[in-house]
């Protein structure tokens, strides 16, 4: 990077001032920029650990006057929170594990294995991308409700699961693994299902990583499917239920603030640990 | 185990017939878990959702629906309320597409740049597209309040009138729209600056060899070499806002007049509210329909282009 700034340098005569001007612009922008992005996190912190009185009042305050973790004692002991925090952690996890396995054995039929029709299979999944999710909202809910599923999980996750993404991308990469080691594999007397186990997967795992990271933080965060399915409040999500609590505790920013928080915060905890993984799941979408 | 395994292996070498036969069996077994799935909560309510739309459907008794044919769909362009929301859709993706573009672009081309502290700002700005839509969305509400707010503290003290965001007509759509912005440019961000990382240097060598600037350089180089990204981007993002549904309903349930009424809440409304299913099941065709010919277009755009 320096090194072909340094080239620009020394083929425009320009003067050193004039480029480090460039470069002081460029990070007052940035950093601008950045500050406006993470302003309101800020903002939800600094609520959430106020009362109600400085909340509601005029001005910003972002140091709380006196801190306080009365919103988060209101939430904890006035509401289901726990349960949809619970909820929404088994909905996303079972939701994860369903799609890697799922979609990893069908990636690996339709890569690895060599049979008629596969193509036409394949084609079938990535034309369903064209298919918005909401279109199939009302005969989804009358097949849910018929199967007796209303306020199950399972409401949830399966129609979750029938989306085309993960394999999609799975198929992309088990497509480009060398051929070689599954035909010393084949030699040797493994079976497909062996070659699937101990050879396509472990060989994946860097792909499988990133898809399970991005599946569980899309699924955490689903919002209207649950909205119409999980109708008790017992059976909520954190997403639709913060928004329950927002009308239950009508004009309490600090408390709305804090529930945001718990919401998110679980999510935010894990990008801060696997940034990479969750950002190169989304780079691979871009790649097709 | 490791027996039978090996026999497989002999016998795949030596009958190519039996093993092909093998392969078309394990193939239909491994693929079978997904395929139930899908079939069942994809393509099933797929297919079910145009036969529904062809029927004023009985939400309590379905053996009572009647078939109607066409007619929810010569309802549907009747409808006023149905055109008031594909209008509102439409607006609302003129203000976001475009926006989440260039700010992602010019994002994107910032932390590409001789800057410190490039991981972190990457994170910062992808960082709100993990947020739950929900959470968005509330924590919007306050930052726009009149009473309280964070966004018209400041701007009250350069102007005197700040523009009551979320309730009149006129600011309440570009505001859902500036959280839609914050809260989604991350993905597009990340791809974009993904495609700008792969561009090979030398070609920005030649540029500055023929004398090309700054902007000749974005203009002959960058953009041209990352059309695809561009082109992903855009699809996307005109899909996501097409199906926009939870910031306005947090944000603003629609109002005010129903200004901020979309598509999808339009549907949802006809169904759960009016029990409406089978005009519901219309509307999802007809945006899927506007949709695919999105998808069709963009193919046709990036087609002939092999590289």
């Amino acid at each position: 990077m320096s090194d072909s700034s340094a080239t620009v340098n020394r083929f425009e005569s320009f003067s050193v001032g004039d480029v480090s001007m460039r470069s002081v612009g460029v990070h007052v922008v940035m950093y601008g920029a950045a500050l406006l992005f993470v302003l309101p996190y800020l903002y939800m912190i600094s609520t959430s650990l106020q009362t109600q009185q400085e909340a509601v009042s005029e001005g910003m305050h972002w140091i709380p006057d006196p801190i306080t973790f009365a919103a988060f004692t209101n939430l904890l002991t006035g509401s289901l929170i726990v349960q949809w925090a619970i909820n929404t952690l088994i909905i996303a996890s079972v939701t994860t594990l369903l799609v890697l396995l799922v979609d990893s054995m069908i990636a690996f039929a339709l890569t690895r294995l060599d049979w008629p029709g596969q193509r036409y299979v394949l084609g079938l999944i990535i034309a369903s991308f064209m298919v918005p999710g909401f279109v199939n909202i009302i005969p989804l809910y009358i097949l849910i409700a018929d199967l007796g599923l209303l306020n199950n999980y399972a409401a949830v996750i399966l129609p979750f699961a029938a989306g085309p993404l993960g394999v999609f991308l799975l198929a992309q990469f088990f497509r480009d693994l060398p051929h070689e080691l599954q035909e010393a594999a084949q030699l040797d007397g493994f079976s497909n299902l062996r070659i699937y186990t101990h050879i396509i997967l472990p060989l994946s795992k860097s792909i499988l990583t990133a898809l399970a990271l991005f599946i569980f933080v899309w699924s955490w965060n689903q919002f209207l499917w649950p909205l119409i399915v999980l109708q008790s409040e017992a059976a909520y999500t954190l997403p639709i239920g913060v928004v329950v609590l927002q009308d239950n505790f009508t004009y309490q920013p600090a408390v709305t603030m804090a529930s945001a928080l718990i919401a998110s915060g679980p999510l935010f905890i894990l990008f801060l640990l696997l940034q990479e993984q969750l950002m190169s799941a989304v780079e691979m979408q871009g790649v097709t | 185990m490791s027996v039978t395994d090996r026999f497989d292996g002999i016998k795949g070498v030596i009958s190519s017939d039996s093993r092909s036969r093998k392969e078309l069996i394990e193939g239909i077994l491994f693929s079978l878990p997904y395929l139930v799935i899908f079939g069942t909560f994809l393509l099933y309510p797929l297919v079910m959702g145009g036969y529904m739309s062809l029927f004023d459907w009985n939400a309590i008794d379905p053996t009572q629906s009647v078939f109607i044919g066409l007619e929810n769909y010569a309802q549907l362009m009747a409808d006023d309320g149905f055109w008031n929301a594909l209008k509102n859709t439409g607006y609302f993706a003129l203000l976001t597409v475009p926006s989440i573009l260039v700010v992602a672009l010019g994002l994107a081309l910032g932390v590409n740049r001789d800057i410190k502290g490039k991981g972190l700002l990457r994170a910062i700005f992808f960082s709100p597209y993990i947020l739950t839509v929900s959470v968005t969305a509330l924590v919007w509400i306050d930052l726009y309040s009149t009473q309280y707010g964070m966004i018209n503290h400041y701007l009250g003290m350069i102007m005197a009138n700040p523009p009551q965001w979320l309730q009149t007509r006129l600011t309440a759509m570009p505001a859902i729209a500036m959280t839609t912005v914050w809260w989604l440019v991350g993905f597009s961000f990340v791809i974009l600056l993904a495609a700008r990382q792969s561009v090979p240097e030398y070609l920005y060598e030649a540029a500055q060899l023929d004398g090309a600037g700054t902007w000749r350089q974005f203009r002959d180089v960058t953009v041209p070499q990352i059309r695809h990204a561009i082109f992903f981007v855009i699809i996307i993002n005109i899909i996501w806002a097409a199906q926009v549904y939870g910031q306005p309903y947090v944000m603003t349930s629609g109002g005010p007049g129903k200004t901020t009424e979309t598509l999808v809440m339009y549907l949802y409304q006809s169904a759960f509210s009016q029990r409406n299913f089978g005009y519901a099941a219309a509307i999802g065709y007809v945006l899927t329909g506007i949709l695919v010919l999105v998808s069709i277009a963009n193919y046709y755009f990036l087609g002939g282009d092999n590289e």
